[in-house]
């Protein structure tokens, strides 16, 4: 019995279960947008190289988009990823009317009024990512709040979980996609409660720009 | 330390970010993917023809806008699908397509024989194809060319989610007088114009309680306004209104367009309308079903009918085809037996296209990669409802 319990735990060590994933020289399947982007020769390269399969969750309609996906992700709940769809094409709805209206309204300032609710949201999660952050280390018996570099991936989970935690925030009689839709273009124009969230820990950071040095000595 | 100092540089760039100017805004927009035309009432997909008395072939696939004042006189009180509705407030525009069911209605209106009884006209078709808007294309026609109108937005409110039901006078009967007195005020807001221009009489007495009577002899306006205000009465009145009306119309003094959305709602084998003893009621025992099968009849003169028959006006168990004879029921069949049927179709080619080009001068698709227009065709089976539920997100 101890030498099968033995193995099981080498075998989680070594990572035994290699049999499951692709071999690291299969290449990542190819969507038509990046074709089109990459010019022939480079194109040649995958013609004899093996592909992963495609994810499922991808595709190549014009409803599908790599910020529209991972953003429906941070929404699902319960692995209930239909209704989170449901609920993100609601706020792009709801953004586009806000957005479609003003526009018609306003004729003069064309230039100003962006009806891509897509393009919205990009905006809004690159004008609310930090730069940094706060980790707490200790050093001498005290907790130090230290501020540290963060990375490009965790800048963006964290974009995207203040959007969603703003718009959780509010109101409960308001549904979510309205609430996440104005929080969307609130945070797009530079303004709002994730943009100042966004703000108050650089600040933050640089009041206790004292402490950086605790990161690595 | 050098580390250190790239730390140091970090953090002065946060505070130059953190000297922005806040309120800075940030979204321009990009060149639309259309240029603005310069005339854009008369682009490819739009008609300045606003009267739809003069639409014709040429203007199939095209968009004419309401006027404000007309869409207001009409649809005030319903008439556009809610959804649509919606779209217009986007859009601040309120357009109609012209296709051709409501191009082949008019051609039949236009040249029909008023002094023949009255033909019914029965739309049908699958869900989410237009039948309401085609409509409320002809209902704008009617409006403009002096025809009093008798619309009941979706018939099957009265029979699904009533206001209020109580005992009619009449054993056995159920009135719905809130409904009774909301349609009277739709029908004053369509036709107040008319009314006032025709001046129209009733013929005879009509007593209400010991105290109340409208006295043979007075406007129909008087007539409406009485039910309008004494809300006990509603349902008696609209029964009044309309035998008067028919009555008026056979005399010549008028011309009546009837057009009721949902007509197979008064022929649902029941109600989600609950007696005294507790029991589904059917829609024949609804007194306000009575004058608009009355209506319906064809033993009155100039004056047009149209109906349309719809599946999600009954309800589950009762949905299986979109065809007049399944949804009317024998009864219902044998009741409007003569008529004329229109078939409403999904879009064709030409109208897909010209609504995408709409949405797309709207700034409603907003994204256009290749082959788009072949996925959303594909994916919608060129059906305006659906089309509009997927372009919602785009």
């Amino acid at each position: 019995m101890a030498v099968f319990y033995r193995i099981a735990i080498q075998s989680s060590i070594y990572g035994c279960r290699s049999m499951s994933m692709f071999p690291k020289h299969f290449g990542d399947p190819l969507r038509k947008k990046d074709m089109e982007d990459l010019n022939k020769s480079e194109l040649t390269k995958f013609y004899h190289i093996p592909i992963k399969a495609a994810l499922n969750n991808h595709s190549d309609t014009v409803f599908s988009d790599e910020i529209k996906l991972k953003m429906m992700n941070y929404i699902t709940k319960n692995g209930n990823k239909a209704l989170a769809r449901g609920l993100l094409s609601r706020t792009f709805e709801i953004i586009k009317r806000a957005q479609t209206e003003r526009l018609h309204l306003s004729p003069t300032d064309k230039q100003n009024v962006n009806t891509n609710a897509e393009k919205l949201l990009i905006e809004a999660v690159e004008n609310s990512r930090p730069l940094l952050q706060l980790t707490s280390i200790k050093r001498g018996g005290v907790n130090y709040q230290v501020p540290v570099p963060i990375t490009k991936k965790r800048s963006y989970f964290l974009a995207m979980k203040w959007l969603l935690d703003a718009a959780f925030e509010k109101d409960k009689k308001v549904c979510l996609p309205e609430r996440l839709a104005w929080e969307i273009l609130d945070a797009a124009h530079g303004q709002g409660r994730v943009i100042k969230k966004k703000d108050d820990v650089h600040k933050q950071c640089e009041s206790n720009r004292a402490y950086a040095h605790y990161r690595w000595s | 330390m050098k580390m250190f100092r790239k730390h140091l540089g970090n953090l002065s760039r946060v505070s130059t970010q953190l000297q922005r100017n806040v309120v800075q805004l940030s979204t321009n927009a990009e060149a639309s993917p259309i240029e603005e035309t310069a005339a854009a009432s008369v682009n490819e997909f739009r008609t300045a023809v606003a009267n739809p008395g003069e639409h014709s072939a040429l203007h199939v696939a095209k968009f004419y806008t309401i006027p404000v004042e007309q869409k207001k006189q009409i649809f005030t009180g319903g008439g556009l699908p809610k959804q649509y509705e919606q779209q217009i407030k986007t859009f601040t525009e309120p357009c109609l397509m012209v296709r051709s069911p409501a191009l082949e209605l008019l051609h039949y209106i236009k040249n029909a024989d008023l002094t023949k009884p009255v033909v019914r006209y029965v739309l049908y078709g699958d869900n989410g194809v237009g039948k309401t808007l085609t409509m409320a294309h002809v209902l704008h026609y009617g409006a403009i060319n002096d025809f009093l109108l008798v619309h009941v937005p979706w018939a099957p409110n009265w029979m699904k989610r009533p206001k209020e039901a109580s005992n009619a006078s009449q054993e056995g009967m159920l009135d719905l007088p809130f409904d009774a007195a909301a349609w009277l005020v739709h029908f004053k807001t369509q036709n107040a114009k008319l009314l006032q221009q025709l001046q129209l009489k009733t013929n005879k007495e009509y007593v209400w309680s010991k105290r109340e009577s409208t006295p043979a002899g007075s406007s129909l306006i008087e007539l409406v306004e009485h039910g309008i205000a004494r809300i006990k009465y509603a349902t008696d009145t609209t029964v009044a209104l309309i035998s008067e009306l028919k009555q008026l119309s056979t005399a010549g003094q008028c011309k009546i367009m009837v057009a009721i959305d949902g007509f197979n709602a008064f022929f649902h084998p029941e109600t989600r309308i609950f007696s005294d003893n507790k029991q589904r009621v059917t829609p024949d025992r609804i007194t306000l079903t009575q004058p608009f099968l009355d209506i319906t009849n064809y033993d009155w003169t100039n004056g047009v009918c149209i109906l349309s028959v719809d599946k999600i006006a009954m309800t589950e168990g009762y949905m299986d085809s979109y065809m007049p004879r399944y949804l009317l029921g024998t009864q219902g069949f044998e009741h409007i037996d003569p008529f004329v049927p229109i078939h409403v179709e999904n879009y064709t080619d030409k109208e897909f296209h010209s609504y995408i080009n709409y949405y797309l001068d709207r700034h409603w698709i907003n994204k256009t990669p290749q082959g788009f227009e072949e996925q959303l065709k594909f994916m919608s089976n060129k059906n305006p409802y659906t089309l509009m539920q997927l372009v919602k997100a785009l």
